[in-house]
Parts: C-alpha cells; sequence; structure tokens
C-alpha cells in the first residue's frame, strides 16, 4: 500500500509541477508549490502514523509549517509589494515547448533510474528524479526571481520524496536541510525585493 | 565540546553584536574574532577526538586556524572598509552580525563527523553571506548575490542526492563509520560523483563557478577575501573527507578531470579579464581546481593541497583588501585605469605585487611548494603530457595575472601621478601577504602534525 501511495504521492507532484510551466501568473505559481507542499507534508504525516515514528510526524509537521504555510505566505506578502512581477508576460522558453520540454523530462528520469539506479531496487526512484529534473527547469526557462525560487523549492521537494523512499535520513540532518531551506528562502525574498531582473548585460559581471 | 569553542565565540559575537551590543558590535565582533583565533591556537595541542557527533584530527585543527586567523584579520580590515563605504544593503551592525554567524558556521562544520550535516553548514553558509555580497546594494551586486544564492544553492541540492545515495548506499553518515566499513557498491561510487558536482559548485569547480567571479568582484573587499581564502576550502573540506573513507580510481578520474579543467578555465579567463577583483576571482578557481586535483590523488599531492590553500588563504585574502583599497582610493574597478600605483599608494601596490607572486606560486612561497607537489604527482599517475599540460596552464595564469599586476604597480606612463591616502587597515593585508611568505619555513612541522592524515 505505501508503494501504491508514494506513486500517487508522486505523480500529482510532477503534474503540478509541470502545471507550474505554462503558469504566467506567479502568485498561481506560489500557491501551486503550497498545495505540492501539502500533498508531501500529508504524505509523511500519514507515514509517520502509520509506522509509528516520531521523528516523521514530527518533521511532516515542520514540513507543513514552514514549506506549505510560512514560505508561501512570506513570498506572497512579497510579491505583493512588487506587483509589477506578478505575471511573467515573456518566457525564456514558450509555454509550449516548456511542457513538451516537462514531458520528455519525465521520460529522462525513468531513462536515468533504468540506466544507472534500477540495480538498487527502488523502482519508484525515477518519481523524485523526475520532479528534480522539472523543478531544475523551471529555473533555466524563467527569468522571474519567483519563479526561479520555485523552481529550487520544487527541487528540495522532490530531496524529500527521495529520501524517503531510499532511507530516513537522520533527524537533525533532515531539521537541518528544513531549516536550510528556510533561510535561503528568506535572504531570496530580501533580494528580490530590491533587484532589477532585466538587467542584460552588466558591464561588472562580463567576462 | 571544548572543539566548539572557536564556533561559539563567534556565534556569540553574531547574537551579541546584532542584539545588547548594537553599539559596540565592531568591538563585539573584533573580541569574538581575536578569542577564536586564541581558542584555535590553543587547539592545536589538544589530542584528536573521535565521538559519534565530533570528528578532530590534525587536519580539522589546522582548518580552525586558517579560519579563524583570517576571520581575525578580515573584521579588524573590514572596521577600516565600512567607514569608506556608502549605501549599503545592510546595515554595520548587521553586516559584523551576518560575518561572525558565517565564520561560526565554518568554524563548526570542520569539527564534525557527519555528512550530514556538513551538507546542512555549508548550505547554511550561503544564505548566511548572500546578503553580505550584495552588501554594496546597486544592480551588479544585486544580481551577483542572486546568481550566487541560486546556483550554489541548486548545485548543493545536487550535494543532497549524493549524501542521501551515500546514506542509503552505508547506512551512515559518520567519518568513523564510514572509514571502519569495506562495503561499497556502485551507489557509494554513484554518491562520490554527485559529491564531487554539489560541493565542487560552492568550490568554483568547472563548470559550475559561474557565481564566483560574479560574487568575488562585486562582493565588499573583506567579503571577497573571506569568500576566497576560507569558503572555498571550507567547502573543499567534506571532499577532503569523502576521499579519505573512499579511495576508488574512477572517482579519482572524475575529480581530477574537473579540476584539471577548472585549472585551465581559471588560467585562460584571467587573459581577457579588465576588472581587477574579476581577475583575482578567476586564479580562485585556478587555485581550487589545482586543490581538488591534489585532493583526487592523495597522498603527497593532499599535502600539497594542504599547504596550497594554507598559503593561499593568507596571500589571497590580503590582497582581495588590497583591492578594497585601490577602490577606495582610485574609485575604480578596471585595471586599464591603475596605473603606477607603486607611487600613489606604495604599501598597497608593493604587496599587491608580492601577494600576486604568492597566488601564482612563485617561489620561495608555500604555495609553489604546494603545486610542485600536485604536478609531481600528476607525472607520476597520469604521466609527462598531462603533468606538462598542467603546469603549462599553471605557467599561463602565472604570466597573465602577473603581467596584469605589474602593470599596474610600475607602469606609470599613461597618468599623472597624485599620491592617494592609504588606509590605516593596511597593516592587516600587509601582515597577512609577510605571513604567506614565512608558511614555507614552518612546512616540515606541517607535515609531521599533518603525517596521520596524508596516506
Amino acid at each position: 500500500m505505501g508503494k501504491e501511495i508514494f506513486a500517487l504521492v508522486g505523480f500529482w507532484e510532477i503534474i503540478l509541477s509541470i502545471f507550474m510551466q505554462w503558469q504566467a501568473y506567479t502568485i498561481s505559481n506560489i500557491k501551486t508549490f503550497s498545495v505540492q507542499s501539502w500533498i508531501l507534508g500529508i504524505f509523511l504525516l500519514w507515514a509517520g502514523v502509520f509506522h509509528g515514528f516520531i521523528a516523521l510526524i514530527i518533521l511532516a509537521l515542520l514540513t507543513i509549517i514552514t514549506r506549505a504555510i510560512a514560505m508561501p505566505l512570506y513570498l506572497g506578502n512579497t510579491i505583493r509589494k512588487q506587483i509589477y512581477r506578478a505575471r511573467e508576460n515573456k518566457h525564456r522558453i514558450s509555454t509550449g515547448l516548456s511542457i513538451l520540454i516537462s514531458l520528455l523530462l519525465a521520460v529522462f528520469g525513468y531513462l536515468v533510474y533504468y540506466l544507472i539506479l534500477a540495480g538498487h531496487g527502488q523502482s519508484l526512484v525515477s518519481i523524485p528524479i523526475t520532479l528534480m529534473l522539472q523543478g531544475a527547469f523551471l529555473i533555466v526557462s524563467r527569468s522571474n526571481a519567483y519563479s526561479q525560487l520555485i523552481g529550487y523549492l520544487v527541487m528540495e521537494n522532490s530531496m524529500f520524496l527521495l529520501s524517503f523512499l531510499f532511507s530516513e535520513l537522520p533527524f537533525i540532518v533532515e531539521a537541518g536541510i528544513i531549516l536550510d531551506v528556510l533561510g535561503v528562502v528568506v535572504v531570496a525574498g530580501l533580494l528580490m525585493r530590491v533587484r532589477d531582473e532585466d538587467i542584460e548585460k552588466e558591464e561588472e559581471l562580463l567576462g | 565540546m571544548i572543539y566548539l569553542l572557536p564556533s561559539i565565540s563567534a556565534t556569540l559575537g553574531a547574537i551579541l553584536s546584532f542584539s545588547l551590543f548594537r553599539n559596540k558590535h565592531k568591538e563585539v565582533s573584533v573580541l569574538a574574532s581575536f578569542l577564536a583565533f586564541v581558542f584555535s591556537i590553543f587547539l592545536l595541542f589538544e589530542p584528536d577526538r573521535f565521538t559519534a557527533f565530533f570528528y578532530v584530527d590534525s587536519l580539522s585543527k589546522i582548518f580552525l586556524l586558517m579560519i579563524s586567523s583570517v576571520y581575525l584579520g578580515v573584521v579588524i580590515f573590514s572596521i577600516g572598509y565600512l567607514e569608506h563605504s556608502h549605501g549599503h544593503f545592510v546595515k554595520s551592525c548587521q553586516y559584523f552580525s551576518l560575518l561572525d554567524i558565517f565564520v561560526g558556521i565554518m568554524l563548526f562544520s570542520v569539527t564534525l563527523n557527519n555528512f550530514g550535516l556538513f551538507w546542512v553548514s555549508i548550505e547554511a553558509t550561503t544564505f548566511a553571506t548572500a546578503l553580505l555580497v550584495a552588501s554594496e546594494n546597486d544592480i551588479a551586486a544585486l544580481e551577483a548575490a542572486w546568481r550566487y544564492i541560486m546556483i550554489v544553492s541548486v548545485g548543493l541540492t545536487i550535494g543532497l542526492v549524493g549524501t542521501l545515495f551515500l546514506y542509503s548506499s552505508a547506512h551512515t553518515l559518520s567519518i568513523t563509520d564510514l572509514l571502519s566499513r569495506q562495503n561499497r557498491g556502485s551507489l557509494f561510487f554513484l554518491s562520490g560523483m554527485l559529491l564531487v558536482i554539489g560541493y565542487g559548485t560552492k568550490i568554483g569547480i568547472f563548470p559550475m563557478y559561474t557565481w564566483l567571479p560574479d560574487a568575488h568582484g562585486k562582493a565588499p573587499a573583506p567579503i571577497s577575501a573571506i569568500f576566497s581564502a576560507i569558503l572555498l576550502p571550507v567547502s573543499l573540506y567534506p571532499l577532503i573527507r569523502f576521499f579519505e573513507v573512499y579511495q576508488n580510481p574512477s572517482l579519482s578520474k572524475f575529480a581530477f578531470v574537473l579540476g584539471f579543467l577548472s585549472v585551465m578555465t581559471g588560467s585562460i579567463m584571467t587573459l581577457n579579464q579588465r576588472l581587477y577583483k574579476r581577475l583575482f576571482a578567476y586564479s580562485s578557481v585556478e587555485n581550487m581546481g589545482l586543490s581538488l586535483i591534489g585532493v583526487s590523488l592523495g597522498s603527497y599531492a593532499l599535502f600539497g593541497t594542504i599547504v596550497l590553500i594554507f598559503t593561499h588563504a593568507f596571500a589571497k585574502s590580503g590582497v582581495f583588501m588590497l583591492t578594497g583599497n585601490m577602490l577606495h582610493e582610485l574609485k575604480t574597478r578596471k585595471i586599464e585605469d591603475v596605473k603606477g600605483l607603486i607611487k600613489i599608494m606604495p604599501k598597497t601596490g608593493l604587496f599587491l605585487f608580492f601577494g600576486a607572486l604568492a597566488v601564482t606560486g612563485t617561489p620561495p612561497f608555500a604555495t609553489f611548494f604546494g603545486e610542485l607537489l600536485i604536478v609531481s604527482k600528476t607525472i607520476n599517475y597520469y604521466g609527462w603530457i598531462v603533468g606538462f599540460a598542467l603546469f603549462f596552464f599553471l605557467v599561463c595564469g602565472f604570466l597573465f595575472i602577473n603581467y596584469r599586476v605589474i602593470n599596474m604597480v610600475f607602469n606609470d606612463e599613461t597618468k599623472p601621478v597624485s599620491s592617494a591616502k592609504e588606509s590605516p587597515f593596511t597593516f592587516v593585508p600587509v601582515i597577512f601577504i609577510t605571513l604567506s611568505a614565512f608558511v614555507i619555513l614552518i612546512v616540515p612541522i606541517f607535515y609531521r602534525f599533518i603525517e596521520g592524515v596524508i596516506k
């Protein structure tokens, strides 16, 4: 049953990340990330309760509090002060091509598993790999700082799925990862408030 | 617990300079850095310690000393530097507080016995320092800080996958446990590759080095100094430990190739640099690439790496601090606008020249000795052609950097000479660059001290 639920969770995580690719409204992407994190948090909570792991329950609660609630709220508040960034009119890669590449990345994720990791007995590992690639693609396909940050957070969500699939990392490490990601989001939020992303060629950054 | 004293000093400095002693934040930071330095010297004479949480051997102690020395110098130099700069993204107390916490994390990370916590602490240094990179608060500085936080965080995510694979393969992340286990499968090897790529991003290894020239170029001079001298070697530290645990010829080749490409890129890129801070940033790419080569080869090449990063820490931090003097007085970042530095700012000019010689591995600086060990081991392991190619790129880096520096320091043909006031804090880089010249004298002591780590 655990595997089926994991597959279902992974499936929705991937669908939601593909949905992010064609979104022009940054605020929608923030909400989608929140939904993704809620799914992840509830899944971890279920696994913790089902297996009776207190550490997993605490991690699930930390995930929900930081990723599903605090980070989207913080980013939402930041973007409301910069309403001109709420919509990204021009993607680096067209929407149609983005979706196509996203689907190809899903196939590539499976190939990576099949060619490299199949011998290690975790058939579901292609799901977090695909999700990680989707996050990375969101970063490179967008110039909007919020979308790039969400891409990074999607990658971090995939890490939690991967960690769950292999063997649970020690609690102190998992908790450290959550706090690190929170730190990155807070600092990135501060930078985004003042950063102008329309610069093309800054002499001091050339070469 | 005693090994945490330097880290606790820095962390307390961060807390106090941001809260209770905001008005005295500079004094608090100087005191914290001085205490961290004293504790690090004291710890040199303490026995090694291996517990479930700590892994402190002579290598950790050398890192502690290196970090705390540069920390002390950078804090003192920052006092003078900040007085001359305005419009900062962070206030003075925030600057010192972030600097303290950043160093506190680094001092903590080199005492750990856990690859997971290595990752957590290295990632923590990213967000602790991103605001410092943006400190100058102009478009380029903010962009550099953004690139830094995004590229490094994404790169380190790959390192996290490596850590997960490591745990999945060995069921432990502790160095002591990993050293005692022999059964290592292909997943272990894969984790090694991902760790090299992941931490390599933060070290500034090809092809993930792109954040480094931007961040080093736009950060305030003392921050560039501490980045190049300390942050990059501390990010290399987990890889030194990993190669201590796992010697695999294929993984060694993989790290060697990345290191070689970094040396090549770093040295070639110095040819077309127009800004002096970016010139020295690419020199860091070159030096870190060479250090990774030394780590991958092990044995006396690893000793070469340790000598190289130790000497480089003093010389490069000194050089970056001197670039801060130049920027304040000459108001330009361009190499072509700086002429006759030796007449305008004699101390800055002279020690920039010596510093450039030190970072490019000129004898009698110990960087030369470190590079010699690494190149000779390369010849030993991969043959003359590869060894000569490596040597060739090192010579290119040496020529390109020193040609530019000599032009800046001694050539005064095109611009009229007018003397400028040198910061009274110039004594810090002067001491650092002088110290880098004396490291060669302690190399035998260094070797005896670290003999247990070199296999």
